[in-house]
């Protein structure tokens, strides 16, 4: 099975967040990058497929130079190639016009499987994954916590709300969008790090995929999330007040 | 029993001046004993005597050649160098000549064992001398001077041999402590058996009459006990004879040191081709005395984990594999999960009589695990991702320490301050940790020292390093630092031990860290002006690994507690320190098998009846807190150093402390 993973760099989780001066963009200097948390399950989804059936993993993803030290990650965990599209101006497309860029570099891989993570942890419009599909004119599905290989092609487990889950059947090729927290993430290796150096990495510029585009969705103004403090008081007895709690802090602050 | 010299000149023909040199020594030094040796031996018995001589040199030699080999064709250590000779002569001089380690931290079986060596120290030249006598060729004389000064000299040393191969006897057969395992070993009673026999024909020849049958028969059993004994060396654990002194004069020197991986196909110990010739060589060296296990906080609390048998089975995988295969270290000889329970304390190795470095190997079993990914926990990976993805091992956001240290009004370093105050994932996000670290603030400020944090930082990669991932330390090393470099700190302080050892010496291999240092020493070198406490407890204090074991501080801690109250000692303590359970990432690895660490530890302090439990570790204080929560009602109080030295404090300074 040939697997394609579309995946994104985004700030590092703990990575402090500064508005820049014209207020439509995070000031990417000092900044540290990580690999979108989704993606992360995205990729390992397709490792797993891969261990299981063979196949290829192909990892990629659009931006600047810094991307590069993502896709090394990826490539260190077990993917065997990579497309870096040499992008730039990624801020100033929206979903369609990202996903564009994706989509004309898969064409030619023709995949039986495309992933990508459900959305991104820094605009998290959870589009692009869904509008590649399209560009692609595969059947996808979206939500999907698991994968498995079907004689007729895939069997997907999607999320639902409330604990509810769906199973369905898809043919092959198609594409999907993955949910964080389906699979056992696997850490990065020393010997996957250097054994990612001899590793494929072709660089496509953006320019000779699709034209500058003329975004349909404009970034207007980012700010950053106003503080509020709220004080609850759980009622009834010491039990029922400390199965609250518990539950307050699973579901609402996720802290547990 | 002769009482003067027997004559000699028989068996000495080509030195006939000898017989005048009996009479005047014997008339000078008037000696109640003298050693009687044979006569000339008949020609049959002369080539007897050398073909027996041959068969048990070259049935040594064909049991000693193969694990000589096996040594000799491991990998070269990359990193190994001589020097310092000096330390290794010394090394050499005082463990092995002086039996320092064995006799100090066993001193009954450690002075028995140490008679014996000396005893077969002392026989070298008897030996040799009477194989020559075999010969026809015996170059000591009884009757010269050297001769009897030191046939008697040596007769000393064989009583003495004797009696502490007996006392080895009766505590291995008799007393049998545990840790020498519960299957009685014959082959050592055997082995004990000989020595004793060896030294009992050697003295008896001095109650014999010379010349008569006795004494032949007495040399004769001297010489077939020795050959005998001389081919069972090399496949018992009486090879430490050949090979510990080695072992000792060539270890890597400086404790718990953990080699750089050599090139781009060195992921630590995964197979066969991964053994050094050092590991190789400790390997045979192991004597199965037991002291690591007997120190070993895992083997101690029902875990898989034992230190002797981790070696003993890289003894097993070379025998059956050799240094040239790629069968995985881990599997056949030695089970996967057990390195993966050590704390790291370090006992084994701090223990350890014949110079095995137990750390090295410990760790380098989990890089080879770690580093290809054949290691797979789920604690274990949530920990690496988390530090893959944040900054520390708790998992939790940095601003939370951006937070706590707004709210201590620490300020930020920025050059002007001596030190900077390096707050660890436990000090910088651990509710108890941060109290300690707001306390020692406390301290340093009443001192009017100057200090500042950094904006941000790292885990120190204490825990992963430990773990085996090299790739996210060496990460975490060079981030950290970078940030330090850039922000031109000189010096830094801490509370904790872990930071410490790993800044100091574990980042070396990444570049040159500042100068570090532990909250113990720092205030110790102040202690004349912090105020004592009105009210003076009684507190016992714990001491972490990293502060002792590791770091050789153990008298600063002390003098920080007897400064705020009586100092009571637990019974293991200072290098004999027990473990606290946290160590080498065990604490991130969640619930253990077994009995619990920290428990077994926190008993023994609580047994001494003080009124509060001194720590110098926030992950020592971490495991007691929940250890003591758990295990008694009246616990006693759980204080770190800083903590105990703040109480002192006057009052109006806590304003930032709560």
């Amino acid at each position: 099975m040939k697997i394609v993973v579309a995946i994104k760099q985004v700030p590092e989780r703990d990575a402090p967040v500064r508005i820049d001066a014209a207020g439509r963009w995070i000031e990417e200097a000092d900044l540290q990058w990580a690999l979108n948390e989704s993606d992360a399950y995205a990729l390992e989804e397709a490792l797993q497929l891969k261990e299981l059936h063979g196949g290829e993993v192909v990892v990629l993803s659009a931006g600047p130079e810094r991307v590069g030290s993502t896709i090394r990650e990826a490539l260190a965990k077990g993917a065997d190639r990579a497309i870096h599209i040499d992008c730039e101006d990624l801020g100033q497309r929206d979903a369609l016009g990202v996903a564009r860029l994706l989509a004309t570099a898969i064409q030619p891989e023709d995949p039986d499987l495309v992933l990508t993570g459900l959305q991104s942890d820094d605009l998290g419009y959870g589009q692009t994954g869904v509008i590649l599909a399209e560009l692609l004119n595969l059947p996808h599905a979206s939500l999907i916590l698991h994968v498995e290989k079907s004689d007729t092609g895939i069997t997907v487990k999607r999320e639902l709300e409330e604990g509810w889950f769906q199973n369905i059947d898809l043919p092959l090729p198609a594409a999907l969008t993955i949910q964080s927290g389906g699979a056992k993430l696997r850490y990065a290796t020393l010997m996957g790090i250097k054994r990612a150096k001899t590793k494929e990495v072709r660089r496509i510029a953006a320019a000779e995929l699709s034209a500058p585009p003329e975004a349909a969705v404009v970034l207007d103004r980012i700010a950053l999330p106003q503080k509020q403090k709220i004080t609850q008081v759980l009622s009834g007895s010491a039990q029922e007040a400390a199965a609250a709690l518990v539950e307050k802090l699973k579901f609402e602050v996720h802290a547990l | 029993m002769p009482l003067g010299i027997s004559p000699m000149t028989i068996w000495y023909p080509r030195r006939p001046a000898a017989q005048s040199c009996i009479v005047g020594c014997s008339t000078m030094v008037p000696m109640p004993f003298t050693l009687a040796e044979p006569a000339a031996f008949p020609l049959v018995e002369r080539i007897l005597f050398a073909a027996l001589a041959i068969a048990s040199g070259s049935l040594f030699w064909r049991r000693f050649g193969p694990i000589f080999h096996r040594i000799l064709q491991s990998k070269k250590d990359a990193d190994f160098r001589l020097a310092p000779v000096g330390r290794r002569v010394w090394d050499f001089v005082s463990e092995v000549l002086f039996q320092s380690k064995v006799i100090r931290q066993r001193p009954l079986p450690g002075i028995a064992h140490a008679f014996v060596f000396w005893g077969f120290c002392a026989f070298a030249l008897v030996t040799l001398n009477h194989c020559a006598v075999g010969l026809g060729i015996g170059f000591l004389s009884p009757e010269g001077f050297f001769g009897r000064f030191y046939f008697c000299f040596a007769a000393v040393f064989a009583l003495t041999c004797a009696i502490g191969i007996l006392g080895l006897f009766i505590r291995r057969f008799l007393v049998r402590p545990r840790w020498l395992g519960a299957k009685l070993s014959w082959e050592s009673g055997f082995i004990a058996f000989l020595i004793f026999f060896l030294m009992a024909t050697y003295l008896a020849a001095f109650f014999v009459p010379a010349g008569s049958t006795a004494i032949t028969v007495l040399w004769w059993l001297h010489t077939l006990t020795l050959l005998v004994f001389l081919p069972i060396i090399p496949h018992t654990k009486h090879l430490h004879l050949v090979l510990s002194p080695a072992t000792v004069f060539l270890s890597r020197g400086s404790f718990s040191r953990i080699p750089p991986l050599a090139g781009d196909e060195d992921f630590g110990l995964v197979a066969g081709t991964d053994l050094t010739r050092l590991v190789s060589l400790q390997a045979y060296s192991c004597v199965e005395c037991g002291r690591c296990t007997e120190h070993c906080p895992a083997a101690n609390t029902g875990k898989t984990l034992n230190p002797k048998e981790i070696i003993l089975g890289l003894r097993s995988y070379l025998n059956e594999f050799g240094p040239a295969s790629s069968e995985p270290l881990l599997g056949k000889h030695n089970p996967p999960v057990a390195p993966f329970q050590c704390t790291t304390c370090g006992s084994c190795e701090f223990q350890c009589p014949v110079g095995i470095e137990h750390l090295p190997i410990l760790v380098g079993l989990r890089r080879g695990a770690v580093n290809t990914g054949a290691w797979d926990d789920d604690h274990g990976a949530k920990l690496f991702l988390s530090l893959e993805r944040g900054s520390n091992t708790l998992g939790m956001q940095a601003g939370e320490r951006d937070k706590f240290i707004q709210k201590q009004q620490f300020p930020i370093f920025d050059g002007t301050q001596e030190y900077c105050l390096w707050l660890g994932c436990m000090g910088g996000y651990d509710p108890k940790g941060r109290e300690i670290v707001a306390d020692f603030a406390r301290v340093m400020r009443y001192l009017g020292t100057t200090f500042g944090v950094l904006r941000k930082e790292k885990c120190t990669g204490d825990p992963v390093r430990r773990l085996g991932n090299d790739l996210l330390f060496q990460q975490l090393a060079e981030a950290n630092l970078e940030a330090l470099a850039q922000n031109k700190v000189k010096k830094i302080v801490t509370i904790c031990p872990h930071c410490v050892r790993t800044i100091q010496e574990d980042w070396k291999e990444y570049g040159t860290p500042p100068e570090v240092e532990h909250h113990s020493e720092f205030m110790a070198r102040h202690l004349s002006r912090l105020p004592r406490p009105s009210q003076q407890d009684s507190i016992v204090y714990h001491d972490p690994c990293y502060l002792g074991r590791y770091r050789n501080v153990y008298a600063e801690p002390r003098t920080v507690v007897s400064h705020s109250g009586q100092l009571l000692e637990a019974e293991r303590h200072a290098e004999r320190s027990f473990c606290c359970g946290a160590g080498g990432g065990l604490a991130f690895l969640g619930e253990e098998t077994g009995e619990r660490v920290s428990h077994v530890r926190a008993k023994e302090l609580v047994a001494t009846g003080a009124k509060t439990i001194g720590t110098a570790c926030p992950f020592c204080n971490s495991m007691f807190r929940d250890a003591l929560a758990s295990s008694t009602d009246t616990a006693p109080q759980l204080l770190d150093i800083a903590q105990l030295t703040a109480r002192a404090l006057p009052q109006q300074d806590t304003s930032s402390a709560s």
